[in-house]
């Protein structure tokens, strides 16, 4: 009996130290609750996939906290220099979130290489940011704008330093990220979650894929000529109907030019001799509202874009082969009669959404 | 000696728990089936393409390169020894190929394929008109194949793009797209119906044997220069930089598929 004894004092042990080993211990209760998912809603027609990072999926409170900073100026670090800057200082919603005339100048007076591109339907990008798609995310995007001097011209430390000191942010932080510590990445987070908040889809085209609306004959005429090849063939680069981001997000050297800097384009990117004098597709949604137009802002007006597209293509051996309509001598482009560009026109115009200009979980907003 | 067993059990019952809760994977290797990875190359004159260099010559005399192709086959069916046919099927029945992503020249097939010799491959090139409908694909690099609908819809067959040297000595573009054609009355108006211009591929030489619990590899081969050779010579300075809207040339490119494609093992 005594030796029974042992050994099943032994197994209890042996059960006990084992249980004991191989359960964790448990966290220590905390109060800090974790952040709500946000409804991201996938409008009709639109792509199912989104470019949301795994590692910063939206929450209420990290759009919240991204909207604050978007419009905070105390962003630049430099607020009391006199330099304060925000994503909003050039990215305006009245303009589609571009700044609605041209090169962007930072807080240094220096201008940006490009014109802006507007901030919209950006959760759809598939990581190519920026006019040359330098950028692999918007989070990216941000931690260069900070410091180039053609932006905010800062250091991340001050700009980290200047949002410890809102009396507000380390518990909006704390809401949205778990921690009151403020950083560069979580910075760049919470504005990465606002901007693929922002969602445009009740532009009239989608009114009428939604069986809202109808276009005119003149906005129809349009969209024929928008979606073939024998008219303005706009859609091989920016969408139809079928592809409402009006954008594939591609490069192309759509004939501007005879000779290229290779400033920006898509080749100081890719190093690739195709890609010399190539720059993004931007969505041609509120087209009507981001002008001017091109990368380097060169037109003022979409008449002037769409002549440049009826009749000034200018040839060089890198132009895009689906700009084959400019054949020198005699092509230099789509040749539309001025019914035709007015129609074109108007069905550009088809591709404004006022709501978005006007959504109030978009709008200004400060501490 | 009850309560040393009830010790026992419980110990035992314990590490069971403790040691049985880690999954095994079991493979299963059922000796009827095997898989099928069909791998797409694009050559041109017998030799791998070279992207974006003017060193080819087509049947016309045209200088040509070839910048990139996207392309869709769908419903491939394998022709079993005896007569029996299996369509492809797995999650969808349509393969995108695109030379710029390099992941869409590899199709490992879903579906389990019944072991045996099967004497050839055939596909539709293109996707046929039943099933060619506008918004079925929801999201890109599928998407931007649309077809516009005013012309038809759907979605291209084929983007092949690349330029040449026109009459003039220009690099002139051209889009060899491929899909739905249209007529046209005398004032420019589309006549109803529009025209199903994909087309069935039969491979020739196309047998292979498929094992059970094994991978089969095989590969389907474009040839760019066959598009533009036989029977019709494709001269692209008669057909010009883009034949969306021009069914005489997609008639011709139609008529020119039939030999497009190759297979090897």
């Amino acid at each position: 009996m005594k030796s029974i004894s042992h050994k099943k004092v032994f197994l209890l042990l042996l059960i006990a130290t084992n249980i004991f080993y191989s359960c964790k211990k448990d966290p220590p209760v905390t109060t800090i609750k974790a952040p709500t998912p946000y409804n991201f809603v996938i409008p009709k027609g639109f792509p199912t996939n989104v470019n949301i990072p795994a590692n910063n999926p939206l929450t209420v409170e990290g759009v919240k906290l991204g909207h604050y900073l978007y419009y905070d100026d105390r962003l630049s670090g430099r607020a009391d220099e006199g330099k304060g800057l925000s994503c909003s200082s050039c990215h305006k919603q009245i303009n589609s979130f571009e700044n609605g005339t041209g090169k962007g100048i930072g807080v240094m007076g220096i201008e940006t290489d490009n014109v802006m591109l507007p901030h919209i339907n950006l959760a759809w990008n598939p990581g190519t940011f920026a006019w040359n798609g330098g950028a692999s995310s918007i989070e990216e995007d941000i931690y260069g704008a900070i410091t180039l001097q053609s932006e905010f011209a800062s250091t991340w430390e001050k700009v980290v330093a200047a949002l410890s000191a809102v009396p507000e942010y380390p518990a909006m932080f704390e809401a949205a990220f778990g921690t009151k510590v403020i950083s560069k990445e979580l910075i760049a987070k919470a504005i990465g979650q606002f901007v693929r908040s922002m969602v445009s889809s009740d532009s009239k085209l989608d009114k009428v894929l939604r069986g809202e609306y109808n276009f005119t004959n003149s906005e129809r005429n349009g969209m024929v000529l928008f979606t073939t090849e024998s008219g303005a063939d706009c859609f091989h680069c920016h969408g139809q109907p079928s592809n409402p981001l009006m954008t594939t997000n591609l490069f192309y050297n759509n004939a501007k030019d005879s000779s290229f800097n290779g400033i920006g384009d898509r080749y100081s990117v890719t190093g690739n001799h195709n890609d010399i004098g190539a720059y993004k597709a931007p969505t041609l949604r509120n087209v009507e509202l981001t002008g001017p137009y091109m990368h380097d802002g060169r037109f003022k007006t979409l008449d002037e874009v769409i002549n440049f597209y009826s009749e000034g293509l200018v040839y060089s051996e890198y132009a895009h082969p689906l700009m084959h309509k400019v054949r020198p001598p005699y092509g230099h482009g789509a040749a539309l009669n001025p019914q035709q560009k007015a129609d074109l026109k108007a069905f550009l115009l088809c591709l404004t959404d006022t709501s978005y200009i006007h959504n109030p979980n978009y709008a200004k907003i400060h501490l | 000696m009850k309560k040393l067993f009830f010790t026992l059990i419980l110990a035992a019952t314990y590490l069971s728990l403790t040691f049985v809760s880690c999954k095994k994977t079991v493979v299963n290797n059922d000796p009827t089936t095997g898989k099928l990875q069909i791998n797409f190359q694009n050559y041109v004159d017998g030799s791998p393409a070279i992207f974006d260099t003017m060193i080819y010559i087509n049947a016309a005399g045209n200088h040509y390169l070839v910048s990139d192709v996207q392309y869709f086959i769908s419903d491939v069916t394998l022709y079993k020894h005896g007569g029996n046919s299996t369509m492809i099927k797995g999650w969808v029945d349509y393969h995108y190929i695109d030379s710029q992503i390099p992941s869409s020249l590899v199709w490992n097939v879903y579906d389990d394929i019944n072991i045996g010799d099967y004497d050839s491959l055939a596909f539709h090139f293109g996707i046929s008109s039943d099933k060619n409908i506008t918004g079925m694909f929801v999201n890109f690099p599928e998407k931007d194949m649309s077809w516009p609908d005013v012309i038809g819809g759907g979605y291209h067959y084929m983007k092949l793009n690349g330029k040449w040297l026109d009459v003039n000595n220009i690099k002139a573009g051209f889009g060899f797209h491929l899909g739905i054609g249209q007529n046209y009355d005398s004032l420019g108006n589309v006549i109803l119906p529009f025209i199903d211009n994909s087309f069935r591929v039969s491979l020739p030489s196309s047998s292979f044997t498929i094992s059970g619990g094994v991978t089969t590899n095989i590969n389907i081969r474009m040839n760019f220069e066959k598009w533009f050779k036989e029977p019709n010579i494709y001269d692209l300075n008669y057909w010009g930089g883009g034949i969306m809207q021009n069914q005489g040339a997609q008639k011709v490119a139609a008529e020119n598929g039939w030999n497009v494609f190759s297979f090897s093992k």
